[in-house]
């Protein structure tokens, strides 16, 4: 008889094969147990989400001519939560044939968890007749790969007006080359910035760069030093350090150190009472108007409106 | 003063010296989870920096867009972490994290809730 164990490696095999065809957007549920199979899982999942962000992130960051392929995974569900239409990349998505998905409850390919919220939320949008929402579902295969995604969920009345419908979309990004006919044909292209970058950067360029990052986040409220000076202090010179920043995180230097100085900004000036002045100080903004004009920038509105 | 918090993801101890924070067991951390735990945090430390003991020993899944948010909103006020686990699941969460986010104030991770707070008296000397 299988054990435990065999049967969680299965599922990490299975999971490492599909990271392996580039597609990362699976995940596995290790339990609630305390042992080094579960230790296993949750450190490949997190593996998988960090190959998964970089790569999504490199693909529009560096925008080159790298197609990037989408797949739509759509469910259409009659009132009850039958399945009435399933496209053919949900069918392999959750490994299953047409005919097996479409007349099964959309309950039973969820996970315990998403399972009920869905039953706790599907009453509410029944209520009416046109409803449009982002919900945080997650569907599971017959392998125990789990989808974790943000679904748009849309609730519709038929044309005859007698039925409610509702319409489950989500898009996800694979790596992995379509297989079959019309290669690239439903390939994203990008074409903005579609150039090749303006410097090469060797691993050890990538390192120092990173460091640079992590140099920043960690003193948001100190000065930057000069590019100049910076470049020299990383041993490196001001072109590769500049335009490889960019290459590398999609924004500048000093885009970058306002983005992170603001983020922290923001939590402070929401969640605690720390005078604006005090907060403007700790993340490195030379005075209250600087800090309110770059914070309205980003988000819209003056810090101070946020504390009423 | 002892001060004390409860949401439904841990639970907050605050002592003279540093803030205790116990995660429940069950709940998956994702990014809503770790706003909520983030915003009771400073709502009970009230603008002041501190060490805080992070009992993580009942967690069992971070996803990455909560453990980003930890490593640059959740690091706000903070002098000092400690986290207290229990391996193999709760050591490879915490060695993931901290080797892949670089956090500005001393981290380390303990088995023992005695070494843990030994740990932060230490680093809390040293500032």
């Amino acid at each position: 008889m299988p054990n435990q164990d065999d049967f969680s490696m299965k599922r990490i095999q299975q999971m490492l094969l599909e990271m392996a065809r580039g597609n990362f957007f699976y995940s596995l549920d290790p339990g609630a147990k305390n042992d080094n199979m579960a230790s296993l899982i949750v450190m490949l999942n997190m593996v998988n989400e960090e190959i998964r962000a970089s790569f999504v992130h490199q693909g529009f960051a560096t925008a080159q001519d790298s197609p990037r392929y989408l797949i739509q995974m759509s469910l259409l569900l009659d009132a009850n939560g039958t399945i009435e239409m399933a496209n053919n990349k949900s069918c392999s998505l959750l490994s299953q044939l047409p005919k097996d998905l479409i007349g099964q409850n959309v309950s039973e390919i969820m996970t315990a968890n998403t399972q009920k919220s869905w039953h706790n939320k599907l009453p509410k949008l029944l209520k009416k007749d046109f409803t449009d929402t982002i919900m945080p579902l997650e569907f599971i295969t017959p392998e125990g790969l789990i989808i974790s995604k943000d679904f748009h969920v849309s609730t519709f009345r038929s044309l005859d007006g007698n039925d409610q419908k509702i319409l489950m979309d989500t898009v996800l990004f694979s790596k992995g080359e379509p297989i079959g006919k019309g290669l690239w044909k439903h390939a994203l292209k990008i074409s903005k910035g579609a150039k090749s970058p303006k410097v090469r950067l060797s691993q050890k360029d990538i390192r120092m760069i990173r460091e640079v990052h992590d140099m920043i986040l960690n003193n948001l409220d100190r000065d930057l030093p000069k590019l100049k000076d910076l470049a020299l202090q990383m041993g490196t010179n001001e072109f590769k350090l500049k335009y490889g920043f960019k290459q590398l995180y999609g924004t500048t230097i000093f885009k970058f150190l306002t983005q992170e100085r603001l983020r922290k900004a923001k939590t402070l000036t929401l969640h605690t009472s720390l005078s604006l002045k005090t907060i403007a100080h700790m993340t490195g903004f030379k005075s209250i108007p600087h800090f309110s004009r770059a914070f309205k920038e980003k988000y819209g509105r003056p810090p101070s409106s946020l504390r009423k | 003063m002892n001060t004390s918090h409860e949401n439904k993801y841990a639970v907050y101890l605050l002592t003279d010296d540093l803030l205790h924070i116990i995660y429940k067991k069950g709940p998956i951390i994702d990014l809503e989870a770790a706003q909520v735990i983030v915003r009771d945090r400073m709502m009970i430390q009230e603008g002041r920096s501190m060490p805080v003991l992070c009992d993580i020993q009942q967690v069992r899944m971070v996803n990455k867009p909560a453990r980003d948010y930890l490593a640059v909103e959740g690091s706000l006020l903070v002098t000092a972490l400690a986290f207290l686990i229990d391996p193999p699941v709760t050591d490879v969460i915490s060695s993931f994290y901290l080797g892949t986010h670089l956090l500005p104030f001393p981290t380390a991770s303990f088995t023992n809730k005695d070494q843990a707070m030994a740990f932060l008296t230490e680093q809390t000397k040293q500032q």
